[in-house]
């Protein structure tokens, strides 16, 4: 499924070609249109509701892409991932307000970047914690071992200790102008749109970058088998683990972005369900695609905020209507991810595939 | 072909939805509620009472003249889901918002205040009580710290003197509620430091869920401490769960709740552990002897007419009690000629003194400097089959030296 037919009439002469990032000039301006539609098109059109659910999308994506990372391309099944989003967002939170930072880089708005990379590393190291029992463990017994996250990081480790620090308990407040990158304080939907797709399109680049060297084919090789796997000579485990620290490390940016988005951060801003929501995100998207986690998360996101604004005009007949709707997103939930498994189980990332290799291939696709 | 016709209909649904704006004759108010999420036991009633009492205020003349349209929404107790519902209230234009949890309402603090933006919360945090912090964050009712200062106060004032240690030694006291809520663990400080100020010895929390059903292992961790007073921080549904325990396990504590916890449905879930239960209340309870209670069952039985009125709850005139404070302050600002977020705020809240909602609730006061609407709480207790009033606790009265310093607790 990864292969894509190239346009008719395109062939490469040598590996070097073959790897390319962007192997023709169409494709190259497709990129280039692609980032003119993210970095101005969207940015002058949306109004702010529009961008904040963008960057809904956005932190969906981020959190999707260790998802798929560790169940997508290693086999790793894990359902406590909104605990890494959460050591991420509290590292960087609690760096930002606690941390004695020397006055030049704070002059310099580099307290928060920094926090960012140092939030990814400890939700990295903190997601390998947890991803020791994979070394033993596989299945149902991993999926288990994974929700153990959950509930020690933010029900205990959060909630009953970090969350104390400062004496408040539980919530810690973001003052305004708190979060700032260089001298831009982000304190506008536009301003965290931005540092959202940049963040976005870094990791996902960088994802698929690991993707194509050693370490992706490692990954691929020991969730397609990973007996045959050890027996061509990878360290099972050890790749097992980076796995785990990579998919923390995003997490932890992740969740170091969203704090961007938030006044106050508690607890109850990660929920165990967003865990299970995050899967849900890579299985309508599809399993084992980058571009499976970008669509999942738009599909999510959107296709629930479409159905939002379908109800509204029936409820000036049915008020009881907006109310429901919890009920309705709920099962437009349920039933996406059923009818996904039953009529597309390789999600709408093939769906994507079959159609850009139709036009690739048009008028010979036979 | 059947399925063409439903895509094209859901396509012009949504763009109808898409371009759904406010006429000029209306004034949009959004509602945030919980019917499905982790405090539904408790929301569920309080956004049955919202829109009742909003169509009350539309069959009253709206703002004068103007119809009131309420957007409601369940965000299933979702901060996340609670920052984009904001953002589509703008979008509809609505000039003030009807919000519930603590965890999101204080999270949109700074945007509401950003954005100048009346949000009446059903969360009644002390932490957003003081303007210089959170201007735009109103409530009417007495704050959760308050609440809970009032009712330990008064157990402290009735309860402990008939005690047969009384003189002996120092009361005990424990706290039980979920410490990762922000809700639950919003009077914590102001509760610890009201025993400290009383003389109690103050022992280990215990984590209890809000969807608790079980809680034998915290009751069981709690009788090594001997508490005689435990204040529970969840919602009824949670805390009828710890006080069953508790009277399973002979704890042999009482209980002084916070008022999410303490409705008509506690001594339902409860049973006999309910007894001698107290809490400070900020409404009369559903079907009280009150001006506007008529009106208030009236509504209830008009929309609503599924619900069995022995189901409905004090939780419906909170709703109210919030409505008809915001109704009032919008009144007021629109006919100061200034129906803006500053100008419900200025012209509308900070206006009030001593107004009395009808609802057998404190006659509620804001100044530009306190958002706090009372320093005096009544605190009822369950007893024999019915609520009775223990005390009204006067906190300004008693400690007018401390009372300015615990604002924004």
């Amino acid at each position: 499924m990864s292969t894509t037919f190239l346009p008719c009439g395109e062939y490469h002469q040598n590996y070097r070609k073959d790897h390319a990032w962007w192997q023709t000039k169409f494709i190259k301006g497709k990129m280039v249109l692609m980032m003119l539609v993210l970095f101005i098109g969207i940015p002058s059109v949306a109004d702010p509701y529009w961008l904040s659910v963008c960057n809904q999308i956005g932190y969906t994506a981020l959190g999707a892409l260790g998802v798929q990372l560790l169940i997508g391309f290693c086999g790793q099944v894990t359902l406590g991932h909104a605990a890494f989003l959460a050591v991420g967002a509290y590292t960087s939170t609690l760096m930002i307000l606690e941390f004695p930072w020397p006055k030049v880089l704070m002059d310099l708005g580099l307290a928060y970047p920094i926090s960012i990379f140092i939030a990814a590393i400890v939700a990295g190291i903190w997601c390998v914690l947890f991803g020791l029992p994979s070394a033993k463990v596989k299945g149902f017994y991993l999926i288990l071992t994974t929700m153990a996250a959950q509930f020690i990081t933010v029900d205990f480790v959060i909630t009953q200790y970090i969350s104390q620090i400062g004496g408040r308990g539980q919530a810690f407040s973001l003052p305004p102008g708190t979060i700032k990158i260089g001298p831009w304080v982000i304190d506008s939907d536009l301003k965290v749109y931005f540092m959202m797709i940049v963040l976005v399109i870094l990791l996902t680049a960088a994802v698929v970058n690991l993707l194509r060297s050693r370490v992706g084919r490692a990954w691929v090789a020991i969730r397609d088998n990973d007996i045959s796997a050890e027996v061509m000579g990878i360290n099972v485990v050890q790749y097992k683990l980076f796995a785990f620290f990579v998919a923390g490390f995003i997490g932890g940016v992740a969740g170091a972005f969203w704090i961007s988005n938030l006044a106050a951060i508690s607890p109850e801003h990660f929920p165990w369900f967003w865990s299970l929501w995050l899967v849900g995100v890579i299985l309508i998207g599809g399993v084992g695609s980058v571009h499976g986690t970008i669509f999942g998360s738009i599909f999510m996101v959107v296709v629930m905020e479409l159905l939002q604004m379908a109800v509204i005009p029936l409820a000036a007949s049915y008020p009881k209507l907006l109310m429901d709707f919890l009920f309705i997103k709920e099962a437009a939930f349920g039933l996406a991810i059923c009818a996904f498994m039953i009529f597309e189980p390789n999600g709408l990332a093939y769906r994507w595939w079959q159609t850009k290799n139709y036009f690739n291939l048009w008028p010979f696709s036979y | 072909m059947k399925a063409k016709v439903l895509v094209v209909v859901f396509a012009i649904m949504v763009a109808v939805g898409v371009c759904s704006m406010a006429s000029a004759a209306e004034v949009v108010v959004g509602a945030l509620n919980d019917m499905t999420g982790a405090t539904s036991d408790v929301g569920k009633d309080y956004a049955l009472g919202v829109a009742e009492a909003i169509n009350y205020c539309n069959d009253n003349g709206g703002v004068n003249g103007k119809p009131i349209k309420l957007i409601q929404f369940d965000y299933g107790y979702r901060v996340p889901e609670a920052l984009t519902k904001y953002k589509l209230f703008q979008r509809m234009k609505a000039v003030a918002i009807e919000g519930w949890g603590t965890g999101d309402t204080e999270a949109l603090a700074p945007t509401v205040t950003a954005d100048k933006m009346p949000y009446v919360s059903a969360s009644y945090s002390g932490h957003l009580a003081d303007p210089k912090k959170t201007p735009y964050n109103l409530f009417a009712a007495t704050d959760y710290s308050t609440n809970a200062r009032a009712t330990l106060t008064a157990w402290f004032d009735k309860r402990w003197p008939k005690h047969a240690d009384f003189g002996k030694r120092k009361p005990r006291f424990a706290c039980s509620y979920q410490a990762s809520s922000p809700y639950a663990s919003a009077p914590i400080k102001a509760i610890k430091d009201q025993a400290t100020l009383l003389g109690f010895d103050i022992g280990p929390d215990q984590d209890v869920s809000l969807v608790a059903i079980d809680t034998k292992s915290q009751i069981l961790a709690m009788k090594d401490f001997k508490p005689d007073v435990v204040w529970h921080g969840n919602t009824t549904m949670s805390v009828s769960a710890t006080l069953r325990d508790a009277y399973a396990l002979g704890l042999g504590a009482d209980h002084i709740i916070n008022l999410w916890g303490f409705d008509e449905n506690l001594p339902r879930l409860a049973e006999k552990a309910a007894e001698g239960a107290m809490a400070a209340t900020v409404n009369a309870f559903y079907g009280e002897n009150t001006p506007m209670m008529p009106k208030v069952v009236e509504y209830a039985k008009k929309f609503n007419p599924g619900v069995p009125q022995e189901k409905r709850l004090s939780r419906t005139i909170q709703g109210w009690s919030n409505v008809l404070a915001l109704w009032e302050a919008m009144k007021r600002a629109d006919k100061a000629g200034d129906l803006t977020g500053e100008g419900i705020l200025k012209k509308g809240f900070e206006t009030m003194q001593e107004f009395d909602l009808g609802l057998g609730g404190a006659k509620l006061t804001y100044t530009s400097t306190d958002h706090r609407v009372s320093g005096k709480v009544p605190v009822y207790e369950y007893k024999d089959g019915k609520f009775q009033l223990v005390q009204v606790t006067d906190l300004k009265g008693r400690w007018p030296d401390k009372w300015q310093s615990w604002l924004g607790w």
